[in-house]
């Protein structure tokens, strides 16, 4: 099918697009494709999907609650990974004042006044960083969440495609 | 935007109070002002009208200077508030000028309409309509009742009094100019909560265009479920097609580097897998044999328990249905290209497969 929309190079979906393209070359070139074990293919697919999580982080950058939240989280498994012991202090911290804030916003109950709690709740779990979200900012980096998993679908239906 | 509120207004009214009273002020004011005039006979509605007005007919005390002609409502067309205050204007001063018969019928219609209307409000727009000097002078000119002078003048100014109550709060801080409704608390933390609600309203109406299908639904929470829902498949989605592309033996090295954008299309179809799908639908490398099935369960439980939502149908069938195939035999390369479907077509896609 014919994309007609990759005419704006700065746009989200041709940044995305050249992102997510470049990890997927990286991650065939790692490893042979001649496995088709469904570890293998599961070890693929989760690496395939970090990338995925991880070029729309990028592309979106720091501009959105939920990108941050998301490049937050990305960092801090790659630290652990790194180093299990956990060396690095600025990480640490940064994951402690994190589970801090979304602790206490767990805990309290958020009565906006508005009557919608529950799904509020809900939608808070889905979009990433929404812990920390009053129900305006969430209704915000909702709308862009949709717009971003729109475009990861735009963009992965064709090659999956084939 | 003006024809849709007086339509909403007139829905929520019913319409033998408008057709009294708008056709009698057509009568005795002329055919100029009546499309003006027919917006104070809004006014009387009144509920879920949020506009700003600020209205001071008879320039009473609190105003100062204010020249009504000065005070633009921000978001309102400034043609729409010049001309309420003239035809106001214009009818205080036939009020002041009528005959006295047609002044008791205008009344007794008048109360018609505000007779549903709540009592408290009524007198305190009653309360605030004193302060106006000159509307009472202009009632006072009137022989007869003064009373019901009063009575006209709030039911002439009530439009004014409401946004008169309004504005003697918001006037100083100048913030939010938000219209209160007709027997509504004016205290500045309603005020804050009304402008809260407005945003979050507004913010929702903005949703229900991305998300799909949301406007069968009514409600704000039924709204906020579809959108849960929605994001709900489009993560699901997203994890299919990774899944997908992961399990698609493919050995294309396509150089992203020296990759054109618009042509991405046309390297994605170079894919070996492009020429094989249609021709070799049952192709051995791209069923998904026992191995391969139980790779997409592993990604199923995954993808399916972190996402403990209240929508339990979902949830319950999506854990449901990868069992069923798991038993059956190989799924078909057929379904597999209906992946890029939602959720609902990845379900057929099973069941295809069980069957």
């Amino acid at each position: 099918m014919n994309n007609p929309h990759h005419l704006n190079p700065t746009s989200l979906k041709s940044r995305f697009t050249t992102r997510f393209l470049r990890a997927l070359t990286k991650i065939r070139a790692q490893k042979p494709i001649s496995s088709s074990s469904p570890t293998e293919i599961f070890r693929r697919y989760r690496r395939i999907k970090v990338a995925a999580d991880k070029s729309m982080a990028y592309s979106v950058r720091s501009r959105r609650i939920w990108s941050r939240a998301m490049l937050w989280k990305l960092r801090s498994r790659s630290y652990r990974r790194q180093d299990p012991c956990s060396g690095r202090r600025s990480g640490k911290t940064n994951q402690a004042i994190m589970k801090k804030s979304s602790n206490e916003n767990t805990t309290t109950r958020r009565e906006d006044g508005v009557g919608f709690v529950e799904e509020a709740d809900e939608l808070r779990q889905l979009v990433p960083g929404g812990e920390t979200m009053n129900l305006c900012n969430l209704l915000d980096e909702t709308a862009h969440y949709i717009k971003c998993l729109t475009t990861q679908v735009q963009l992965f239906s064709p090659i999956g495609k084939g | 935007m003006d024809v849709t509120v007086l339509d909403r207004q007139q829905a929520t009214y019913p319409l033998e109070l408008f057709a009294s009273s708008v056709p009698l002020f057509q009568s005795y004011l002329g055919s100029g002002p009546i499309v003006e005039l027919k917006r104070p006979e809004a006014y009387l509605g009144g509920d879920g009208f949020h506009e700003f007005v600020y209205f001071p007919v008879g320039g009473g005390p609190e105003f100062g200077d204010s020249e009504k002609l000065n005070l633009v409502p921000p978001d309102a067309a400034p043609g729409y508030c010049i001309s309420r205050t003239s035809s106001c204007q214009m009818t205080a001063f036939h009020a002041a000028s009528m005959k006295e018969e047609r002044e008791d019928m205008i009344l007794e219609k008048m109360e018609s309409t505000t007779g549903s209307g709540s009592r408290e409000s009524f007198t305190k727009r009653k309360v605030v309509a004193d302060h106006k000097s000159k509307d009472k002078r202009i009632k006072s000119e009137v022989e007869g009742e003064s009373e019901v002078k009063t009575k006209c003048s709030t039911q002439v100014s009530r439009n004014s009094s409401k946004e008169n109550s309004k504005a003697c709060e918001v006037q100083k801080p100048d913030y939010i100019h938000v219209r209160a409704r007709r027997g509504q608390a004016t205290d500045s933390h309603s005020l804050a909560e009304r402008a809260r609600r407005e945003k979050i309203s507004k913010k929702m109406k903005c949703l229900q265009d991305l998300v799909p299908g949301c406007n069968k639904v009514t409600g704000k929470a039924g709204m906020l479920d579809e959108i849960i829902n929605y994001v709900q498949s489009l993560q699901r989605q997203v994890e299919f097609l990774s899944m997908k592309i992961a399990a698609l033996n493919s050995s294309v090295e396509f150089n992203v580097e020296n990759l054109p954008i618009k042509e991405f299309p046309a390297y994605v179809a170079n894919f070996p897998a492009a020429a094989k799908l249609p021709a070799m639908p049952n192709l051995t490398c791209f069923q998904l044999n026992p191995m391969q099935k139980e790779a997409v369960n592993c990604m199923l439980n995954e993808t399916i328990h972190p996402p403990l939502t209240a929508t339990e149908g979902i949830a319950s069938a999506s854990v449901s249905i990868p069992e069923q195939a798991l038993s059956s035999s190989t799924i078909t390369l057929q379904p597999f290209s209906t992946w890029n479907m939602d959720p609902q077509g990845l379900y057929n896609v099973y069941d295809m497969g069980f069957h």
